[in-house]
Order: structure tokens, then sequence, then C-alpha cells
């Protein structure tokens, strides 16, 4: 099997004619030495293919980075418990061992019997609509194995995917209506070249998104004006938040009047971005999409917070946020956008 | 002065998630064992390394850990049937929201089934760039291998999954 793969690769690699594709590898890695990377800019202002190239690893770098990392503090902190704690009570190093033990014969036969009351049940039941006031109060009690996960990019699995669910699938409310979004074919997940990738000078691995805005007022572009200006309001509406989240004071006692108006931020621009990246997906727009994924869990978290919201807690959405440097992203794209409208 | 389990524990705060994402992808996707297998190596560290390794060496010597902790779980796969994680899963919480449910997971089952496509050692290296970018050189200390190979790899898997993207991307343009 790995043998088939590897000729296969080979002959892949044997299709690229330019000797400097190998090169264009290391220079999206920051791995080449200056002169040689001054170098190869010049030879892709000429070479077709190495601007393709370089276009489609760092596409492809966009995909595999905005992997959704799992993030759950709750479960986290449960695995460290574990670790520091017990030492030994976890992962796979229990084996059969552990399955054949009394209690896990306990917890399956329990499972086993709640599955069965659940499938029974299950087609039953429709799917109820997920109110604001749910999303605002966030889950009475979290499940140890939720997985919370953004779809981000500076992308530490910030969350997990579980957070996402949180996510209301519709609103009774008459403000959330417009929310709703009709049943469009999505655009299919592609991986070419932007264009825009191409003309587009090197940089770190976290400036794909800025760089494919330098594009977005050419032709190409599908997204309307209208959805344009609202997602650079969008943006910058979020970074305001996110810059006064980054500000809460943590050591003062009480500190949910100044959480109460992020939150109720947040709430507010949940759905707008639901909206806005639905509309990005539909347009085609990745890097809009992308950038509005990323956000997406975080706004929630916030969203989410408790009344009593622990320091920790906030801490950790913090710490996302910055990992994913997700402010600065808001800014360029922003900034961007509303230089495209002008 | 922070003490050992401090130190300790904001190692695991900051680097568990991506140690999790790193062996779910290394795996294709089985989030209960990337899971398992990450507290796992931590818990190696914890008990045989910590206080031992020189100052930054411990990233290396978790991923350095979970990648052969995954490598005897593809060794094992073929005879393990994990019926537990399948009873938990059956018993998951479904999504609120199933279309956005439905896509997220789309993405990820396409940029797994890409990565399956590659050897693990270009899958390794390339998710330690592209996901915890790692450094060339630090990458090579991680997988014990030579500089040149890490760069060569890498390259490798981008041109692989390159081509196999385009594929794609005409079959799906053609069907729609």
């Amino acid at each position: 099997m790995q043998s088939e793969i590897r000729n296969s690769n080979s002959e892949i690699l044997k299709s690229m004619n330019c000797d400097c594709t190998e090169k264009v590898s290391s220079l999206i890695d920051g791995e080449l030495a200056p002169t040689e990377a001054r170098e190869l800019e010049r030879h892709l202002i000429s070479c077709v293919e190495c601007q393709e190239a370089r276009a489609a690893f760092l596409n492809l770098r966009s995909k595999i980075s905005e992997f959704p990392a799992d993030f759950n503090p709750v479960g986290q902190r449960e695995a460290l418990s574990r670790v520091l704690g017990k030492g030994g009570v976890v992962g796979s190093g229990l084996g059969w061992r552990w399955i054949f033990s009394p209690a896990a014969f306990a917890v399956a036969s329990l499972l086993i019997v709640g599955t069965v009351i659940a499938l029974l049940i299950y087609p039953r039941s429709k799917p109820t609509p997920v109110s604001s006031d749910e999303i605002a109060s966030g889950p009475k009690k979290r499940s140890p194995t939720a997985t919370p996960s953004p779809m981000a990019s500076g992308v530490q699995k910030g969350t997990g995917s579980k957070q996402n669910n949180t996510a209301p699938k519709s609103s009774p409310s008459p403000s959330t209506d417009k929310n709703k979004v009709p049943n469009r074919k999505r655009a299919p997940l592609t991986f070419e070249p932007a264009q825009d990738n191409i003309a587009s000078k090197q940089t770190g691995p976290n400036d794909t998104i800025a760089e494919n805005n330098i594009g977005m007022n050419e032709p190409t572009r599908v997204r309307s004006a209208d959805a344009e200006t609202m997602t650079a309001i969008h943006f910058q509406k979020s970074e305001l938040l996110l810059r006064s989240f980054r500000n809460v004071r943590l050591d003062k006692a009480g500190m949910s009047p100044e959480l109460d108006y992020e939150k109720k931020l947040a709430q507010k621009l949940v759905y707008q971005n639901m909206m806005l990246r639905r509309e990005a997906d539909a347009s085609g727009d990745t890097q809009v999409s992308s950038l509005l994924e990323s956000l997406e869990p975080i706004l929630l978290d916030i969203a989410n917070l408790p009344d009593k919201a622990r320091p920790s807690d906030v801490r950790t959405i913090r710490d996302r946020v910055e990992r994913k440097n997700i402010v600065a992203l808001l800014q360029v794209n922003s900034t961007a956008l509303a230089r495209a409208l002008d | 002065m922070a003490s050992r389990d401090e130190e300790f524990t904001m190692l695991f705060q900051e680097f568990y998630p991506s140690l999790c994402r790193f062996l779910e992808c290394l795996l294709g996707g089985r989030v209960e064992l990337a899971q398992d297998l990450a507290q796992e190596s931590f818990l190696q560290l914890h008990r045989t390394a910590w206080g031992t390794l020189p100052d930054g060496e411990a990233r290396f010597w978790l991923y350095r850990v979970a990648r052969n902790f995954a490598i005897n779980e593809f060794r094992k796969s073929h005879t393990r049937y994990r019926l537990f994680d399948r009873v938990v899963e059956a018993m998951s919480p479904k999504a609120r929201n199933p279309e956005q449910e439905y896509e997220t997971q789309e993405r990820k089952e396409l940029v797994l089934s890409m990565l399956r496509t590659l050897p693990e050692d270009q899958r390794v290296a390339l998710l330690l760039r592209e996901q915890e970018q790692l450094s060339y050189r630090d990458i090579s200390q991680v997988l014990n291998v030579s500089e040149g190979k890490v760069k060569v790899d890498i390259f490798r898997a981008r041109a692989a999954l390159r081509e196999r993207w385009a594929k794609r991307a005409k079959t799906v343009g053609a069907a729609g």
C-alpha cells in the first residue's frame, strides 16, 4: 500500500517541469537563505508553474491548518487531572483490561440500555430550534466527552466541534428570521489555486487571508457589494468586541457587568457571522468564509459564558484569540474590504 | 516560581489541543483514540521525562512519543475493535444544527481523506509543519531524521496533495 502511494507520488513529481518547484515549498516555509529567496522571488515573476505551485501550496496550508483542533476546557481539565492525579488511568494503555472490568460492564450495560431507549424515542422526536436565550445561557452541563471544534486557523483546536453545535438552527424571534438561508447548493470544496495568491508576495503562514484580499476588487469577484460592506462592518465590530474582551479586568470581584456587554454583543454577532459565512460559502469566497469560521466558535464561547464566569474561562478564550491572531486578521480584512469598496 | 506541576499544567494547556489535532489527523479522524494517545503521551512525560529534559525539548519529546503511539495503533488496529468508542459515539448528543455539522464534518473528512493518501513519514512531516509550524530543524529533531529528508518529504507531500486535490476538483466540477 505504502509503496503504491510512493510510486504514484513519484509520477506526480515527474509531471512538474520547473526545477524550482521544490524550492518554492521551502520558500513558503521561510527555510531559504535570504539571497536564495530573493532569486526565487525574481524567478517567480516569470514562471507560471512556480506561481501556481506557490498558490496551491499556500491554499493547502490553509486547508490543513484550519483543521479544527479539539478544544473543550472541561474535558481538558479532566484529562489533565487524570494525567496528574491518577497516573495511568488514561488512554489506550488500559486496553482490554479496562474493558473487561466490572465497572466497564456496568457502564456498557447502561449505555446499551440507553441506546435502545434513544433509538426508540429518536424517530418520534422532532428537531427543536434553539432560542437565543439558550445561546446566552449556554449549555446547562457540558458533557465531558464533548469535543468542541472551531474551524479556526491561526488555529489551535481552540474550540471543539460541539461548540459549533450550539449555533441556532433557526430562531423564533423576528430579528433573526433574516438569518434563515434558503437551501442553496454549496460550492464544492476544491483546491484550485486562487488567482490572488499567485500575484501576492511571500508572507508568513498566517498571512494567506490577508494576501487574498489584495485582489478583492478584481472583476472575478462574485460577492455583492452589500455583502462585502456588511462583512467589513462585521469584522470591525468583532474586532472591537475581541479587543474589549481582551481588556476585561479579571482581578475585579463580580466582573459580570463588564462581561454582560461582551456577551450581548457576541450573541448578536454570532447570528450575523453565520449568515455572512453562509453567504461567503455560497459565493465561493473561501478566505472570508474561513476567517468567519474561525471567528464563530470564539463568538459562541463568549456568548455562552455563564453569568458568573470564572477568570480561567475568560483566560482560555483570550488565549485562543491570541493564538489564532484573529484580531489582527480581522483588522487586515476589514481594511482590505473597505478599500475594495471605496 | 512555578512548581513542577504548575509548569506541567501550563505545558499541558498549551499543547494538549494541538497534540490531539495532530494525532487525529495522523490516525485518520479517530478523535477518541487521538485524545487517549495524547493523554498517554503527557502521562509518559510526567512519569518519566519531566524535569530531565532541556528547556523547550518537552514539546518535541511529546510529538515524538505521540507519533510512536500512533504507529503502534496502526499496527494494532487490524485486530482491535473498540466497542466502547462505538457505544460512546452512538450515545453522543446529535448536532443541533445538522447542516452546519455536516459541512464541518465534510471539510474534515476531505482533509483527512487526502492526508490518508500520503505515506506516514510525509504525513507526519507535513502536519508538524502546517499545523504546529515547526521549522525543518525542529521536525528533524522530532522525527530523528535529517533536515534534507524533512524538506523532501514536505515537498512531496504537498505536490501529491496538490495533484489529488486538482483531480478531485475536476471530478466534482464534471459531476456538478
